[in-house]
């Protein structure tokens, strides 16, 4: 049995298309409990609230970045194992490095596909049925 | 007065800029060239870009991902140095239908930025889209303010492709 339906997530994007097409990608992948925020601070504010299994994240956003989110979130115990996925244009290899030291899961480069980003989530929680 | 300093940029491009006085230039035919400005800091940018796959671009996802990125970095690229997402406006212009026969890229064009600027709630306040004519554009980004000359047209017409004449002799067999 899969986990999509059973997996919290919460994507944090502000810019709506982008939010809308991620949310496209995970119905279609089978997720059905997402929830969304369109900046970084919001998303921490929820997120402390209640806690999500996953949260995927655009790296540019005012009031949080996408790395000053993953930091906080692992300051937290209510929300330090929550999985992050980092989604951003920017090809920097030093982003990324930057987020391991945060513990960041896994990151996918912009414009994404479905099937990249259902390996990225794949890479964290397993295999999707 | 000093003369205007010019940045010409190409498609895939994009360019931002406070500087008084600097003017961005493009020419655009079927692709779209999106004038993003703050007039309250103002800053502004442009972009020059081209959906793959012509007419089913504006309802193809992966088109539609990919012009949405480009929207993204210029957006981004004018956040980051001090833009407000509220007082953003926009003008676009290109997306002409230049090639009589061939699928029509340039209205997918303009279907895709009219839709992400709807979404994104950027008011588009001007510009000029569609037609049949290329368009040299000139923007000011200090200032918001955009000019366009409109190119000689160019009459492009692809024949349709006859069918291969049937050759006197030999055997042709019906069905």
């Amino acid at each position: 049995m899969t986990y999509a339906s059973h997996l919290d997530i919460l994507v944090a994007d502000d810019t709506a298309v982008s939010r809308a097409l991620l949310c496209n990608s995970l119905e279609e992948l089978g997720f059905t409990r997402v929830r969304v925020e369109n900046d970084g601070k919001a998303a921490l504010h929820k997120l402390m609230q209640k806690p999500a299994h996953l949260v995927i994240s655009d790296y540019n956003m005012p009031g949080l970045n996408g790395i000053e989110l993953l930091r906080a979130l692992r300051e937290f115990q209510a929300t330090r194992s929550i999985g992050f996925i980092l989604v951003t244009g920017r090809s920097d290899r030093s982003l990324i490095d930057e987020g391991r030291k945060y513990a960041l899961n896994n990151y996918l480069a912009k414009p994404f596909t479905t099937i990249g980003l259902k390996a990225s989530i794949e890479a964290v929680f397993g295999k999707l049925a | 007065m000093a003369p205007d300093l010019v940045r010409n940029i190409v498609l895939g491009e994009l360019h931002v800029s406070d500087e008084p006085g600097l003017v961005i230039c493009t020419t655009v035919g079927s692709c779209v060239a999106a004038c993003l400005f703050d007039p309250v800091r103002g800053l502004g940018g442009m972009n020059h870009f081209l959906l793959p796959d012509g007419a089913a671009a504006a309802r193809d996802d992966g088109a539609q991902r990919y012009g949405v990125h480009l929207m993204e970095l210029l957006i981004n690229s004018l956040l980051s140095r001090g833009a407000s997402r509220t007082h953003l406006q926009a003008k676009a212009f290109g997306g002409a239908s230049l090639t009589r026969g061939l699928t029509n890229a340039g209205a997918s064009n303009v279907e895709f930025v009219e839709w992400f600027l709807r979404v994104e709630s950027i008011p588009l306040v001007g510009g000029s889209v569609r037609g049949t004519q290329g368009r040299r554009v000139q923007f000011w980004p200090n200032s918001g303010r955009a000019r366009q000359m409109l190119c000689a047209p160019i009459e492009v017409v692809v024949p349709r492709s006859q069918p291969p004449a049937v050759q006197p002799h030999g055997e042709l067999e019906l069905f």
